[in-house]
């Protein structure tokens, strides 16, 4: 633990958050709740311990969470080592919280966490609850910081001399604990800073964002004009098009610019997260390869990733995206001529994505969007997939022993929008990345439709179904929606959430 | 869990009374059953908390809230949700010797601190429970089991109450030789002689369970007051220990003028004599009739209320329930919140009964009486009531105050006093030369229950004082055990 907050004290994280065994949703098993995590007073331990040796704590915060609930835990955790602390489950309590365990099950009977309009009529709590907690812990946290003579939080963090285990405890476990590597300080120069003083430097005046696209996108940004631009690429470069991509928000909104207005091609190795978070009327074309995190949080932009001109290798074969590609992502469409690491589209709830095959745990948690994959996929395929639809084209026909179908159905193709639909995603994806595999797809269209699997998650097809019933009854917009919604909330045959 | 959702879907249905007027002209109990269809869809509504309140049992401002005897209630609710009858009567007997008294009598703090009860009515706990076990009866599953070994110990349990019926089932369980000794004529304490027959049949449940036991291989002995027709040196001579569940009979008094009247009783005369005769078919000389009287209640708890239902089905001519506390609020007061015990207004079976009759809820509250007044053959013919204030005294306690003008004189030919039990009787404890607490109960220790006469143990109202049903469950269980762990020196008894 201490060697992992270390590593990334050293790759400018601004927190590490020690999140102990007790915490946790809700929504988790009971087998979860009781086994599995330690206690946050070790890991807290260890992470300052090793900080402090390395002189890496004075530029990283410290947070612990986990069950704290008085103004002692947060003095504890401060003399071990805390200067931020987390607090979920007592402010919740305060609003009417009852630990029903239910968090998942829209069943929460105070309205805390439910979607349900019955329900949430019972919330009663109020932010006025929180403060009063706080002011609670404040003052208890004052009293102790009082007895044991600290002015400031700062002067208490890892004052592990203030500690004492307590001796009167009677559990025949408790016999032949030692604590001392808990409760050691560290020996160090009395200069090493002990809290954080000094801010990480991100290096972000130096990222391509603000050496460059903000630049040659000015046109764009300011008056909406169109903007194209052909840049090298390198793997030290990260998070490219983010920043561009919050002036763009900041500027024309949440509905964007007209598609591809921003289009810039990079040739070359993208760093981490190249395209997160783009929104509507951006365009990035890579040619070359990406590490993790393609298109996080995609909300609106458009992403094209293809080899370079001249690779002899099997597009389809060999991975030209890392992990987690389109993590989270809310809109927009992507087009991967080759292979995605592991959990492609996860969390997915709105990007229409093209790719030629992918990892493990593809298309996990997903809730909406539409994922065509012109290839094979890892094992656990669409774990957990409650909303969205995945086609998959399953030359092998052994999609459905990769595929975790506890939510989900394989089907055939037989709608012909719904084929039509495919196809010309298809061929845009051919269009834009020149893909052999999907120019071969195309040519055998009749012969291959039957080979595709769709794969349905059934709480979906209900609510699909449900929303076509309520349309054709003349509802429309969130009406139809809550309409559906209602249908389907209390039948026990969900399948998510049951 | 079976539903998630039956919480939102159903609604709390508990299963009609029979109608008050008919009702009125028999003993039989007044409670029907709900088809098996109503009461899963009841037990559907159970939530599964993760932090269920229900089954806690503790005190909370004075009052129980959760099951004392931590019946394993969203188990069992969800079992009957599913069918599973059989099984649910197996974890319900893990917690509760004697599930149709409480199911009958209990008021429920269970339900009390039910989570649903936050903003919905609560999961009808109590009559799930006694479904249960009434099936249970009825399919012949509730049987006598010996047990295995029998240790030669042989234990005295004086008092046969529920609190000595819990003592003695457990103690048998860890094959124990368990006597009972009951001062009465039959055993059941006031299960038998205080809660009437309408409320819990005597003949039906309550020896029903007590032919069980005796088939488990408890000797009942009644008749027998231990300390006056039985010394009690030789309980302590031929037991190994005693468990005492005497109770707490003494009743409160109210020493105004008038009070040696005839016509003026504790409530217990009047309930106690009323059972008898149900029992044995024929009137003796102890009856106490309301036939035709203007009746008076002087106290508005369980007592009260019993009184109540009885002079109705005497067919009384006029009845008033005089409650010196102020009517509780309809719904709970912002000093009363869950999961304490909620203190609101309840009309019971009794007051159910007398407003179908006269019209309306018998009950006058924030009312004393000062003076029964008598004619010249020292009958009593009418009783003199104020209305009181709850004042705070100098030293900050409320206490009530007689506010003038209020005085009212009502016609009575019956008065009956319920006005609670002051703790155990003496002279047995007496006897022993036991440790009395200053409101008299006998001394020991809540959960530990030994008196300071080794092997001597005190359980029960007379123990508590004055409590409720389930009170004495989770005390009789408690004593055996305790008892149990002084003959053998470990126990296995929860
Ligand atoms: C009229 C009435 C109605 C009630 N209704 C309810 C209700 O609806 N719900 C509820 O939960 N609670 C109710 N209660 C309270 C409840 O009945 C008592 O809390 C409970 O019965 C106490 O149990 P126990 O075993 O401690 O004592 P008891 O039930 O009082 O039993 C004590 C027994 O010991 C016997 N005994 C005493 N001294 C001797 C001796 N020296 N030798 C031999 N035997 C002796 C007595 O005869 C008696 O049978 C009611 C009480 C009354 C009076
Ligand atoms: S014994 Fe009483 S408190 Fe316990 S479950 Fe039954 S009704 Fe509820």
């Amino acid at each position: 633990m201490g060697t992992v907050a270390a590593g990334v004290a050293k790759a400018h994280a601004d927190v590490v958050l020690i999140s102990g065994y007790d915490g946790g949703t809700g929504a988790s098993p009971l087998s979860s709740i009781k086994h599995s995590g330690i206690p946050w007073e070790l890991g807290l331990a260890e992470t300052h311990q090793t900080l402090v040796l390395n002189n890496l704590r004075s530029r990283i915060y410290v947070e612990a969470d986990g069950q704290l609930k008085t103004g002692r835990d947060v003095a504890v955790a401060a003399l071990l080592g805390a200067e931020e602390f987390g607090f979920a489950t007592a402010p919740l309590v305060t609003l009417g919280c009852l630990m029903m365990r239910v968090c998942h099950l829209n069943t929460c009977p105070v309205g805390v966490a439910t979607q349900d309009p019955q329900l949430r009529k019972f919330f009663t709590g109020s932010p006025d609850h929180v403060v009063n907690f706080m002011r609670f812990i404040a003052t208890e946290l004052r009293e102790i910081m009082a007895k044991l003579g600290f002015r400031t939080i700062n002067e208490m963090i890892g004052r592990t001399d203030k500690l004492a285990p307590r001796k009167a405890i009677e559990h025949w476990k408790a016999k032949g604990l030692d604590f001392t590597s808990i409760l050691q300080r560290p020996d160090v120069w009395p200069e090493v800073i002990r809290y954080r003083q000094i801010d990480q430097d991100h290096g972000i005046e130096k990222s391509l964002d603000v050496t460059r696209l903000l630049d040659i996108c000015e046109p764009a940004i300011e008056r909406g004009e169109r903007v194209h631009a052909d840049l090298p690429i390198r793997n030290i470069h990260r998070v490219v098009g983010t920043i561009t991509g919050s002036e763009v928000t900041k500027k024309w909104g949440p509905n964007g610019l007209p598609e591809d207005t921003i289009h810039l091609k990079f040739t070359g190795s993208a760093g981490q997260s190249f395209g997160a978070f783009i929104p509507k009327g951006m365009t990035l074309e890579l040619e070359g390869d990406a590490n993790d995190y393609l298109g996080k949080g995609l909300s609106g932009g458009k992403i094209i990733v293809y080899p370079p001109a001249g690779s002899t290798f099997v597009a389809g074969e060999n991975i030209i995206i890392g992990n987690v590609a389109f993590y989270g992502a809310t809109s927009g469409e992507a087009f991967v001529c080759g292979m995605a690491g592991e959990r492609f589209g996860v969390r997915n709830s709105g990007v229409n994505a093209v790719v030629e095959a992918i990892g493990d745990h593809g298309c996990e948690y997903m809730t909406g969007g539409r994922v065509i994959v012109l290839g094979r996929t890892g094992r656990n395929f669409a774990a957990g997939m409650s909303g969205g639809i995945a086609y998959v084209l399953d030359e092998a026909g052994d999609f459905p022993a990769h595929c975790n179908q506890e939510m989900v159905g394989l089907e055939k193709l037989k709608d012909a929008d719904e084929i039509e639909m495919i196809w010309k995603l298809i061929q845009r994806h051919q269009a834009y990345t020149k893909s052999d595999r999907a120019a071969k797809v195309l040519a055998d269209w009749r012969q291959l439709v039957p080979k595709f699997v769709k794969v349905m998650p059934k709480d979906y097809q209900r609510v699909l179904e449900s929303m076509k019933k309520v349309k054709e009854q003349g509802l429309s917009g969130d009406e139809a929606i809550m309409a559906a919604f209602e249908e389907n909330v209390r039948d026990v045959a969900r399948v998510g959430g049951g | 869990m079976g539903k998630p959702t039956g919480f939102i879907e159903y609604l709390r249905e508990l299963p009609a009374d029979r109608p008050p007027a008919a009702r009125i002209a028999d003993w039989k109990e007044f409670h029907l059953h709900l088809s098996e269809a109503a009461l899963r869809k009841q037990g559907a509504r159970c939530m599964d908390c993760g932090t269920p309140f229900c089954h806690t049992g503790v005190l909370l401002s004075g009052m129980a809230s959760g099951c004392p005897i931590h019946n394993l209630i969203p188990e069992w609710n969800d079992l009957i949700y599913r069918g599973l009858w059989k099984e649910a009567l197996e974890r319900l007997h893990k917690t509760n010797n004697f599930p149709e008294f409480t199911g009958r009598v209990c008021p429920a703090p269970c339900e009390g601190s039910c989570v649903l009860g936050i903003n919905a009515p609560p999961v009808t706990i109590k009559n799930i429970e006694c479904t249960i076990i009434d099936r249970g009866w009825d399919e012949g599953w509730v049987t006598a089991d010996l047990p295995k070994q029998r240790t030669g110990k042989k234990v005295a349990v004086v008092g046969s109450g529920p609190a000595g019926l819990c003592a003695a089932a457990q103690l048998n369980k860890a094959g124990h030789t368990v006597t009972v000794f009951e001062r009465a004529d039959r055993p059941g304490g006031l299960l038998m002689y205080g809660i009437p027959n309408m409320k819990l049949d005597k003949e039906q449940v309550v020896m029903r369970r007590i032919r069980q036991l005796e088939a488990e291989g408890i000797r009942f002995v009644c008749n027998t007051n231990v300390g006056g027709n039985y010394p009690a040196e030789k309980l302590l001579k031929e037991f190994d220990a005693v468990v005492l569940a005497t109770g707490a009979t003494k009743p409160r008094d109210l020493p105004v003028e008038g009070r040696n009247l005839k016509g003026v009783h504790f409530a217990m005369e009047f309930l106690t004599a009323n059972t008898k005769i149900i029992l044995d078919g024929k009137k003796n000389g102890n009856f106490i009739s309301a036939a035709d009287k203007d009746v008076i209640v002087i106290g508005g708890g369980d007592t009260g209320t019993d009184c109540v239902g009885t002079a109705m089905r005497h067919g009384c001519k006029s009845l008033v329930q005089v409650e010196i506390l102020p009517k509780p609020p309809m719904e709970r007061a912002a000093d009363n919140p869950w999961p304490e015990w909620p203190k609101v207004y309840r009309l019971d079976y009794g007051q159910d009964e007398a407003a179908a009759k006269f019209g309306a809820d018998p009950r006058v509250y924030l009312t004393t009486a000062t003076k029964f007044e008598g004619d010249a053959n020292g009958q009593v013919t009418a009783i003199h009531t104020v209305q009181v204030k709850w004042e705070k005294n100098d030293k900050g306690q409320f206490i009530p105050k007689n506010v003038p003008g209020t005085e009212k004189i009502l016609p009575a030919q019956l008065v009956l006093l319920a006005m609670g039990f002051l703790g155990p009787e003496q002279p047995l404890l007496d006897a022993l030369k036991l440790e009395r607490d200053p409101r008299t109960n006998v001394k020991a220790e809540f959960e530990k229950y030994s008196t300071n006469l080794k092997g001597v143990f005190a359980c029960g109202d007379c123990r508590r004082g004055q409590s409720l049903v389930v009170w004495a469950f989770n005390e009789g269980r408690g004593a055996a055990r305790e008892c149990d762990r002084y003959l053998m020196g470990s126990t296995d008894l929860p």
